[in-house]
């Protein structure tokens, strides 16, 4: 795997060199665009393993991912792209290539513009750049409102978008929207598939409708940015499992879907020179209901809810520094036949109901395609090991402990 | 002798202030293709962060970016508030999620002529020393209170001789104080060569704009090309 990821970085970073001079071709008398990023990441803990890796002891390189797309203005106001992505971290992504967005976008004023087809979501700040490491100081960003292993829930959805922007009167700034519905498709081999595989559920496919709206208003106040999202989910998923209480019995279908799920999310941000400042804050309710052959096994309510705030300071031209505080807790309550392996939770102090962490990271800009990252995260806690959110079970066979230290590095290149 | 002695020192004097007020002032030009003469600073950010691809009379118009330089760096600051990194990775945000292009950058103001001057609806920026061949320039004016105001009736300024023998160019700002039946109120010269500025304030003050629903303050921007 290692030197697959080597082989991989040497011809992104060789075809990045190449296609600096050579990123624009002409396609039946229209300028064609080819652009494209990879990075390699490494991490190292001193305790739980994370991110599906096995960061501790020495450490894990198993942290890369590439994405490249090729766009092309039509006409005045129709412009056609696609994008493609692929990631192996730890036990998730496994090389396996999607489609990260491809759509068709029609402006007709700049105030209502339509797009269709696969489309990256707008939820918060960073959703839709959240792959896209060289736009961030950070190497992870807050896992609160961005968990990376389960990127695929809010990243994208294949339907539509309509949108635009109104300038105020009175300047008072101007006001972006983005209404959407699609529908969601998880990878099977995202943090999801993975934490329910410890139970010996194996998923054949999540997702289903998805559908919200994004408002950021651009103030009257240089660089300060406010807005907020909202976003409703009806999710379904087929699986087969092995009823733990019949582990002879073989695999049983099982059908699961989640009747109201919904996210809301409020964020700000402030850009005054080399500064910058975000904060967010973001509550998801997943209402989930698990059946087979028609009885219902188990009902869950998890709630989930994140916040962080970050700055970062460009103190050289090369040379960023951040830190960042990210707070997330859970809690859950169950019913049905299979509740008891699955207890409520309702204390956030409990390490096993939250994770806190303060981070301080540095970015150097070794030129404008090429950066290099280093940051130290100082957690507390280690979340719901029966929900995803960084720490499973599989690669923690030991048990958890309370705090993990962990030390990130990263090179992106992009072109 | 006395007569030569005062011309020569008022001429050095004028050369010294045109070129100490010129100091990174920034032209926007257009090819001729472009129909409007005026542009609002509104405009051209939103043009420039790909918010929008048409000016208001529905030519369609494609940015032209410079990738460094003192005419670079005055029109970021001074339109686009914001620095070249930002810059960039704005760019790059709407590559990567397929809302926009990279627009083209080009190396030199000279480049950035010849570009616009052979793409149909290109929308450039230079230094307002720079030989314009091929291009328009595009007079600029900023709305301060309730929105832009449309200019109905245009008065081109009288070059003074003096001046235009001698190549003194550039673009002059004014503060328009624009009535809110349209006609021009009040203007000052915020910056630029004094005697442009005199001959742009006897021009401005002849020009309507379109009624608006108060008074409205305006920063214009008055181009005198010594080239043509």
């Amino acid at each position: 795997m290692c030197r697959r990821t080597v082989l991989l970085l040497s011809i992104c970073l060789c075809a990045a060199r190449l296609s600096l001079q050579a990123q624009e071709f002409k396609l039946f008398d229209r300028q064609v665009q080819i652009h494209g990023f990879a990075s390699q990441g490494f991490v190292h803990t001193n305790d739980n393993n994370w991110l599906t890796m096995n960061t501790s002891h020495i450490g894990s390189g198993e942290f890369t991912d590439f994405g490249a797309n090729a766009s092309v203005q039509i006409s005045d106001k129709f412009r056609v792209g696609a994008q493609i992505y692929d990631r192996n971290l730890g036990q998730l992504g496994g090389w396996h290539p999607s489609l990260d967005w491809g759509f068709a976008d029609y402006r007709f004023k700049p105030w209502f513009g339509v797009r269709g087809g696969k489309v990256k979501t707008t939820l918060g700040l960073y959703t839709d750049t959240q792959d896209l490491d060289f736009l961030h100081p950070f190497v992870l960003l807050p896992q609160s409102i961005y968990p990376t292993d389960i990127r695929d829930a809010t990243i994208a959805h294949t339907g539509g978008d309509v949108y635009g922007a109104l300038p105020l009167q009175r300047r008072l700034g101007n006001l972006s929207y983005t209404v959407y519905a699609g529908h969601r498709s998880d990878s099977i081999y995202s943090g999801i598939a993975y934490v329910a595989s410890q139970y010996k559920f194996y998923y054949s496919s999540y997702g289903g409708l998805q559908y919200g709206v994004d408002l950021r208003w651009n103030t009257p106040l240089k660089g300060l940015l406010i807005g907020a999202s909202r976003m409703n989910e009806d999710l379904t998923a087929k699986a087969k499992f092995i009823n733990p209480f019949n582990p002879g019995g073989g695999f049983i279908p099982d059908a699961e879907h989640s009747k109201a799920d919904w996210t809301n999310q409020f964020y700000g941000e402030w850009k005054a020179g080399k500064l910058q400042i975000d904060s967010e804050y973001r509550r998801f309710v997943h209402d989930q209901v698990d059946e087979v052959a028609g009885s219902t096994i188990l009902e869950a309510q998890v709630d989930m809810r994140g916040w962080y705030v970050s700055g970062a300071y460009r103190i050289f031209k090369k040379l960023t520094l951040g830190s960042y505080y990210s707070r997330y807790t859970l809690t859950r309550a169950t019913a049905g036949p299979l509740a008891p392996l699955f207890p409520d939770q309702t204390d956030t102090s409990l390490p096993s109901n939250h994770i806190y962490d303060k981070v301080i990271a540095a970015r150097i800009d070794l030129n404008k395609f090429w950066n290099a990252k280093i940051e130290g995260h100082f957690m507390d806690g280690y979340g719901n090991s029966t929900y995803p959110d960084g720490f499973y079970a599989q690669v923690n066979p030991q048990g958890f402990k309370t705090n993990t230290n962990a030390l990130v590095v990263k090179t992106s290149v992009n072109f | 002798m006395r007569n030569q002695r005062f011309a020569t020192l008022a001429a050095t004097l004028v050369m010294f202030v045109s070129v100490y007020g010129l100091a990174g002032d920034v032209r926007i030009i257009a090819n001729p293709s472009v129909r409007a003469d005026a542009i609002s600073a509104e405009e051209i950010k939103s043009i420039f962060l790909q918010e929008r691809n048409s000016l208001r009379d529905g030519t369609h118009v494609e940015p032209v970016l410079s990738k460094g330089g003192p005419a670079h760096a005055a029109f970021l600051k001074d339109y686009l508030s914001q620095n070249d990194d930002a810059l960039q990775n704005y760019y790059r945000t709407l590559v990567f999620t397929g809302k926009g292009s990279m627009p083209k950058a080009l190396r030199s103001d000279e480049e950035v002529v010849g570009y616009v001057a052979r793409t149909r609806g290109a929308i450039g920026y230079v230094s307002s020393t720079v030989t314009l061949d091929g291009v328009k320039t595009l007079t600029v004016y900023r709305a301060e209170n309730d929105g832009t105001r449309r200019l109905i009736a245009r008065v081109e300024p009288l070059y003074p001789v003096i001046l235009r023998s001698n190549h003194i160019g550039g673009s002059v700002r004014l503060k328009v104080t624009i009535a809110w039946n349209g006609t021009v109120e009040d203007v000052e010269v915020l910056g630029g060569n004094p005697i442009l500025g005199e001959a742009a304030m006897v021009a401005v003050k002849q020009w309507v704009y379109a009624p608006g629903r108060s008074r409205t303050i305006a920063e214009v921007s008055v181009p005198f090309d010594a080239s043509r």
